[in-house]
């Protein structure tokens, strides 16, 4: 049996991408359950925090989603872990200042448009936290995208945000019910309080992600960004 | 309403950034067709289409009047029509009409360039910055170095190209409304423009203004002179870029991986309004845009040490990569931007941070490399002057051109930051 930290559950089209922390001795290291036919599960009914008890086995998953482990038993929760102590696990976990050191390899800038890929050949790793300097999410056609600046003064931009939190937040701020104007509403939320509210938090942490090779690219992507909304901060806006 | 003009100028830039996110010979879907459900873009692919569509229209909140749309052609010509709808007065998304309304005035009416008078063999750098003969002509493509001489300084380099220049274009200083000057290495008050505006007896009320963006400088300058003239502030201006490197990056302060690139030169240019005086045949000073990816942030940086040192920090591979990618991406935004075919053009007065890199670009981009005026490979990086010596040397060749009328001119430029900048110039 395995005691799998839940850190990251992410929205991957209509299913759901998890990981979580394993402790290996001294070392914790992200690990990834993945079914034995998917990737992903359509029903994942956890949150970040769940301490998991999973059967996993190794699995040669393709570069550079060496975390892939095959759940091969249902989880079943244990307990449940604060988010600032989530994230005093996470900085021991995998964890970079720059963007070369993110995967261990070079990434790249789209030429043709927006966005940021490594090569699945070059990656050594799919999934890193850093900390940030500063940090902006907007809407880009219905798209969520964030911006962000690492300790090392490099910008990513227009990384998807794909943590299932933020994004059921923002369902949520968007929702029919809400009232008039809400999308005005939401982004005058996302270019202020949302500013105060994650950078002033001691606890803040993100994670990033690389895709699943993609005509042969990894593109970078937001996987967490902590603290985690709340859901009385939609009463605020 | 939009003119068919305008109308035909967005679908030629939603055609071209839509193949460049798609493929080239992907097909032009229906307008209405759903970009996203129908399979042909993914979401990553709409997002980065549309961040291409806003870089080459200068229409930035496009993605935002995009949000509750369908993700098809049809709303982003709509998004198009909405925009100058609601401010028709402002012509930044409408190139043709800006065009006509602003852009025609300002010319170069003079350029000349000033290099350190001293050429050394780069083997002579190679051995005093203790790196083995021949290791900057193989691995960098330079031949030789220009240094200043002993009694040159950027002063004195600037104050001598802007002085041929004025004298080429028979223009007095006295007439000079502002002097706007650049160096990535003048590091002294009172400031370059200021010891520019006392050398050449400009006018007291002349304005003597310093740009930086390193590199960069001469664009940003270019930009600036242009906005003063085109709001009618200005009606005479000089743009001089001055660097002398050899006194900073010197063999002992830093590694001749890096310091052994740089050259010293100086450039300057005459801008005015167009007028009736104007030369006949004077290049207009076209569109600029500017911006900072940061990503390539750490690629160099350069610093004073608290022990009058100079700090360095310089990932030659990861500069390289950064300057290649960049810039072509600029010289395609120019394309774009203006129409001009980048097949057609006189020359491109770019960045040059090395011979290897230039021939590299001209390579990714399928342009002859003579088309970018030899400035590294005999004089080295010259900093904020490369593209005005660059410019200077395509202007001239410009005006000696015997038959035929000669083709458009690219800027594109880069500065630590990463900054980039890019723009064009046509025959007026």
């Amino acid at each position: 049996m395995t005691k799998l930290l839940i850190t990251e559950i992410t929205r991957m089209g209509p299913a759901f991408c998890v990981i979580g922390l394993q402790r290996e001795k001294d070392k914790i290291q992200s690990v990834r359950p993945v079914s034995a036919t998917a990737n992903s599960w359509l029903h994942f009914p956890y949150h970040r925090g769940d301490v998991l008890q999973c059967d996993l086995a190794p699995f040669s998953g393709v570069k550079p989603h060496i975390e892939d482990r095959v759940s091969t038993r249902g989880f079943q929760r244990e307990s449940t872990v604060a988010e600032p102590e989530v994230v005093t696990y996470l900085r021991k976990a995998e964890i970079a200042d720059s963007l070369q050191e993110l995967f261990g390899c070079i990434l790249h800038e789209n030429k043709s448009g927006s966005g940021l890929f490594a090569k699945p050949s070059e990656a050594k790793r799919s999934v890193c936290g850093t900390v940030t300097q500063n940090l902006r999410i907007e809407f880009c056609a219905n798209e969520l995208r964030a911006t962000l600046v690492l300790s090392s003064g490099e910008v990513l931009r227009d990384l998807p945000v794909v943590d299932r939190d933020w994004r059921d937040f923002v369902d949520g701020a968007l929702a029919e019910g809400r009232g008039a104007n809400r999308l005005t509403r939401l982004e005058r939320f996302l270019n202020s309080q949302f500013h105060y509210k994650v950078l002033s938090c001691p606890h803040h942490f993100i994670r990033l992600g690389l895709t699943r090779p993609y005509y042969d690219l990894c593109w970078l992507m937001l996987d967490t960004l902590i603290p985690l909304p709340k859901h009385d901060w939609l009463e605020e806006f | 309403m939009a003119s068919i003009k305008d109308e035909n100028h967005w679908r030629r830039l939603v055609e071209e950034c839509f193949r460049r996110e798609a493929g080239p010979q992907t097909s032009i879907p229906n307008p209405a067709q759903d970009l996203i459900e129908t399979g042909v873009l993914d979401s990553m692919g709409w997002v980065s289409f549309l961040r291409a569509l806003e870089s080459a229209s200068g229409l930035n909140e496009l993605g935002a009047l995009l949000t509750d749309c369908a993700p098809s052609l049809e709303s982003i010509y709509e998004a198009f029509k909405e925009a100058r709808a609601k401010s028709p007065s402002l012509h930044a998304y409408f190139p043709d009409a800006r065009r006509d309304a602003t852009r025609a005035p300002v010319i170069i009416a003079g350029s000349c360039a000033a290099i350190g008078s001293q050429t050394i063999p780069s083997e002579e750098i190679d051995r005093a910055f203790g790196m083995p003969p021949g290791k900057l002509r193989l691995r960098a493509g330079i031949e030789s170095l220009a240094y200043a001489a002993e009694n040159e300084n950027e002063v004195a380099l600037g104050a001598r190209a802007a002085q041929q220049m004025l004298h080429a274009a028979a223009c007095g200083a006295q007439e000079l409304d502002w002097i706007i000057a650049t160096s990535e290495t003048h590091r002294s008050y009172p400031s370059l423009a200021a010891r520019l505006h006392s050398q050449l007896l400009a006018r007291e009320n002349c304005g003597a203004l310093d740009v930086g963006g390193a590199c960069l400088g001469l664009l940003n300058g270019l930009a600036l002179a242009q906005g003063l003239i085109v709001s009618g502030q200005a009606r005479t201006i000089a743009v001089i870029t001055s660097d002398i490197h050899s006194r900073i990056f010197k063999p002992g302060r830093v590694a001749g991986e890096f310091g052994g690139l740089f050259g010293d030169g100086a450039s300057a240019f005459l801008l005015r309004a167009k007028d009736g005086s104007a030369p006949q045949q004077a290049y207009v000073l076209g569109e600029f845009f500017f911006g900072c990816s940061g990503q390539y942030a750490a690629a160099i940086r350069v610093a004073d040490a608290s022990n009058g040192d100079l700090e360095v920090h310089f990932d030659g591979e990861a500069l390289s990569r950064a300057a290649i990618t960049r810039m072509e991406k600029v010289i395609l935004d120019v394309e774009l931007r203006s129409g001009l075919s980048r097949f057609s053009v006189q020359g491109l007065a770019t960045h040059q941070p090395n011979p290897r890199l230039v021939t590299l670009l001209a390579r990714q981009l399928d342009i002859p490399p003579d088309k970018f005026p030899s400035v590294a490979r005999t004089f080295g990086n010259l900093g904020s002057s490369t593209c005005g010596v660059a410019l200077d040397a395509i202007l001239q060749s410009a005006h000696s051109r015997q038959s035929g009328a000669p083709g458009p001119i690219f800027l594109a430029s880069l500065g630590p930051g990463l900054l980039f900048g890019g723009g064009s110039l046509v025959l007026a």
